[in-house]
């Protein structure tokens, strides 16, 4: 899985590329958001257009992001959710937890 | 029937193989693309089971992918050189935010059957079965092939 961050109207946007699956890439996710934390950018958007799948190991990567940005007083919301992708989210409940967006400016206004 | 099987290192950036290989038997099929891509996903889950908690990603062992293509179904087996787990028993955890413990419940969701258990040459098994709709019924049915 490859990262990039961008920021727009004070909002970290993780460009997410390739397949989320846990393993190192767990550590390199939560390490971002570490820092982004020290610097006091507590509010993120995780756009998974570019991902091509996600398991449950990638599940517990953004669950433990969620959480985590939640306790700093910020929040991850995602962005560009493919069908494939929502689905898993769906029948493992997490659609409840995470809000969803599909147009990029749509989800940085959601934190204004 | 036609039978494909791969045998993959111990390490988890070959969990996109098994994906890769449905979706090529898909464009064969013609089949939906909704009923291959949960497969898929469950197929990954099996796998990432298979290398984590049956082989303890030993480098040492690798596990076996077998598919078998049917006119309206495809299964996949995959077999880990582990001692096995008590799938059956299994009940996923109430708690919404775990981080871990999804994967039974991601298979047994997109598959019509998951089965567990032994081979006969001793390695541990999940067999999972699709029934696959043809793309045009599946474009009727928003459900799209759904379990």
């Amino acid at each position: 899985m490859k990262i990039k961050e961008r920021r727009r109207d004070g909002v970290v946007i993780l460009d997410m590329s390739g397949k989320l699956m846990g393993g190192p890439d767990a550590e390199a996710f939560a390490e971002i958001l570490k820092t982004l934390i020290h610097e006091g950018s507590h509010n993120v958007v995780v756009n998974l257009e570019r991902v091509n799948w996600v398991n449950s190991t990638g599940l517990g990567i953004l669950i433990s992001g969620y959480s985590t940005l939640r306790k700093s007083g910020g929040e991850l919301k995602l962005l560009k959710v493919s069908e494939r992708i929502e689905n898993i989210f769906v029948v493992s409940k997490l659609h409840t937890v995470f809000h969803s967006f599909q147009e990029e400016e749509e989800a940085v206004r959601s934190f204004i | 029937m036609n039978r494909i099987s791969l045998s993959l290192p111990t390490d988890l950036q070959f969990l996109g193989v098994p994906d890769a290989v449905l979706l090529e038997i898909g464009g064969d099929m013609e089949c939906c693309t909704r009923g291959l891509e949960d497969l898929g996903s469950a197929v990954i889950e099996a796998c990432t089971n298979a290398m984590e908690h049956g082989n303890a990603l030993s480098d040492q062992k690798t596990i076996e992918v077998i598919f078998e293509i049917e006119e309206e179904s495809v299964t996949v087996t995959v077999l880990d050189e582990g001692p096995g787990f008590d799938f059956e028993g299994w009940r996923p955890s109430e708690d919404l935010m775990r981080q871990r413990g999804r994967g039974i419940l991601i298979m047994r969701e997109f598959c019509d059957t998951v089965l567990f258990g032994r081979h006969p040459d001793g390695r541990f098994m999940i067999r999972l079965t699709k029934l696959m709709k043809p793309a045009a019924e599946s474009a009727e049915d928003p459900a799209g092939g759904d379990s």
